[in-house]
């Protein structure tokens, strides 16, 4: 009955999943619809609290990235701030779109706040390894690089 | 030291974990004095919130004494008797600089999480799960506090440790219901729930000017609390049809505003009962809006619903004609703590808001399981387990 119920729930989920376009947590991608070529395309933004001057030079997380990568600096309308986009020139993987994700993150957090915050190391309790566990842990250090941006 | 940490759904352990040190330049430390069980606390215990790893440790509503302070940090000291906003905001960000401090761009670590979820991630918030930041929580002798000069709050001499407390979580996020849903002078204002947050909303409502106050809930010794400290009219909706007995007592009106204080474990006796706990356990919804589909019905025409409970992705059977044809204004919100942090420690300090009576059972932290448990279950008139890591 357990097993059924759970069965039930996991099949479930899937539906709802489906239905609903519901991405979940660890599957990023910037849209549900797109092929995954136009996704890879997309200008990946972040909107940071400054004037565009700013931005005149990228912060040195995208810095980072180099070549690889195009920017685009846009002042926000209704004093939002400025607008600040990426994208790899050529096709890239998710490995390499996560990176962008992040740094993007990283650049505006340094300009609007002046580090980036962290947290660890912290104080926890005994973590057993348990297959869920370890599931969660990849999620929470893959998540600076994933989501929908 | 020690610290209460989530060792599994519906389990708790106090275990001796590291002390915590500054990460960032705006970390403070701070020794807890004061630190309680919240109902948002409950989604996490019973795995409806699934971001929680063993071992975390949990607790976000707090308070205490600043013993070390981080390079960035300006207006605090070392010594600072301080109470703390439960989400991490990070002061220079758009939200932040518009009040809308839960939503902040920089305060939650994980954002991968909850963007794919809603879209767009919110901010941090301390001790509650990695889809939130991951933070190490309150429920310890020691905390580390990031953006101390966003979060934290030097407490005034005359307001006492256990009434500054419920400034933390509570009260802000009540204040951030009664403002942001419009409460004004001579409205007619109706709460679901009478826990904490439920309390505070009727409380700060009748602060603000409303003249007639609504608190639903089925707890006899909750009720009784709300009638006492915050003025309210009270129904059990056990007891009775709420939105029939509302119409009645609003001269068929219905109330102005709507506060849903109960979130997405919310408890009905009739069949819609058993429909969303099976729907919840098929996983066909996440959430069991039983409160938020009351209040959209019970509303006035014209009027104003606001969703305060915890809610975490989908709901079923949510009567959006209603919100629609009648002109409603549905919001949400998490708590945007330092918009309202300042001025709830004003009427505490002149007397006005009173929480004392919120703590009915203060512990030592060695008691946490049995405080959640007390809690969780309502038991022994239990309203809210206060831990005191250091003793009194
Ligand atoms: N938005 C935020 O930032 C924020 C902050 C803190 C708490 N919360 C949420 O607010 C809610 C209340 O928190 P709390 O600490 O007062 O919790 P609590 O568990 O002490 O109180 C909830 C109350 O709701 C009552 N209730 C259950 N079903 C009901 C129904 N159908 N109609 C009316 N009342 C019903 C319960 O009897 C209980 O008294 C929780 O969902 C919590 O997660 C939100
Ligand atoms: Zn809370
Ligand atoms: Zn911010």
């Amino acid at each position: 009955m357990a097993s059924l119920l759970s069965r039930a729930a996991d099949a479930g989920g899937a539906l709802l999943g489906r239905l609903q376009s519901v991405r979940l947590p660890g599957v990023g991608t910037a849209s549900v619809k797109d092929d995954p070529a136009t996704a890879a395309r997309r200008w990946r933004a972040v909107t940071v609290l400054c004037d565009p001057d700013r931005l005149a030079d990228p912060p040195a997380p995208l810095a980072a990235l180099g070549g690889r990568i195009e920017t685009r600096v846009t002042r926000a309308p209704g004093d939002k701030g400025t607008e600040l986009a990426a994208r790899y020139r050529g096709s890239a993987s998710d490995a390499e779109i996560g990176e962008l994700r992040a740094a993007l993150r990283e650049a505006k957090q340094l300009v609007e706040v002046g580090e980036v915050l962290r947290v660890e190391p912290q104080p926890h309790g005994p973590r057993a390894e348990t297959p869920a566990g370890k599931a969660l842990d990849g999620a929470a250090a893959a998540a600076p690089k994933e989501g929908v941006l | 030291m020690k610290a209460l940490t989530w060792t599994g759904v519906n389990q708790l352990a106090v275990a001796d974990v590291p002390e915590p040190q500054i990460l960032n330049d705006h970390d403070v430390i701070l020794r807890i004095r004061r630190t309680t069980t919240c109902g948002s606390d409950l989604h996490l215990l019973s795995g409806y919130i699934p971001f929680m790893r063993a071992g975390d440790v949990i607790g976000h509503e707090f308070m205490g004494e600043i013993v070390e302070a981080g390079k960035a940090v300006e207006n605090r000291r070392v010594g600072d008797r301080v109470v703390v906003a439960s989400f991490v905001s990070c002061g220079g960000c758009w939200y932040c600089r518009n009040e809308l401090y839960s939503l902040c761009d920089n305060g939650n670590p994980n954002p991968g999480i909850t963007e794919g979820l809603w879209g767009q991630s919110v901010g941090g918030c301390l001790g509650y799960s990695h889809a939130v930041g991951g933070f190490a929580g309150s429920h310890a002798e020691y905390m580390r506090v990031p953006f101390a000069d966003v979060g934290t709050f030097v407490v005034p001499d005359g307001v006492s440790d256990t009434r500054a407390l419920f400034a933390s979580d509570a009260a802000s996020t009540a204040f951030t219901g009664v403002d942001l849903s419009g409460v004004q002078a001579g409205d007619t204002v109706a709460v679901w729930g009478a826990g904490a947050v439920g309390q505070m909303a009727a409380r700060i409502s009748a602060i603000v000017g409303a003249e007639q106050v609504f608190v639903i809930d089925r707890l006899p010794e909750r009720l009784e609390q709300a009638r006492t400290h915050a003025g309210a009219e009270t129904i059990d909706y056990t007891r009775t049809d709420v939105a029939a007995e509302l119409k009645e007592r609003t001269g068929g009106r219905g109330p102005d505003v709507c506060i849903e204080a109960v979130g997405m474990e919310a408890h009905s006796p009739g069949p819609q009962g058993v429909y969303d706990q099976v729907k919840q356990q098929l996983r066909l919804q996440t959430d069991r809006p039983t409160a938020v589909r009351e209040a959209v019905l019970a509303c006035r025409k014209g009027g104003s619903v606001f969703v305060l409970g915890v809610f975490a992705a989908m709901v079923d059977k949510f009567p959006l004609g209603a919100v629609m044809n009648k002109g409603l204004t549905l919001r949400g919100a998490q708590v945007h703590g330092p918009r309202y942090i300042p001025r709830l420690l004003e009427w505490m300090e002149r007397g006005e808001l009173v929480t004392e009576h919120l703590a009915t059972h203060v512990l030592p932290l060695e008691e946490g399981p049995r405080g959640y448990e007390l809690f969780k279950e309502k038991k022994d008139g239990c309203v809210r387990a206060v831990f005191t890591p250091h003793g009194t």
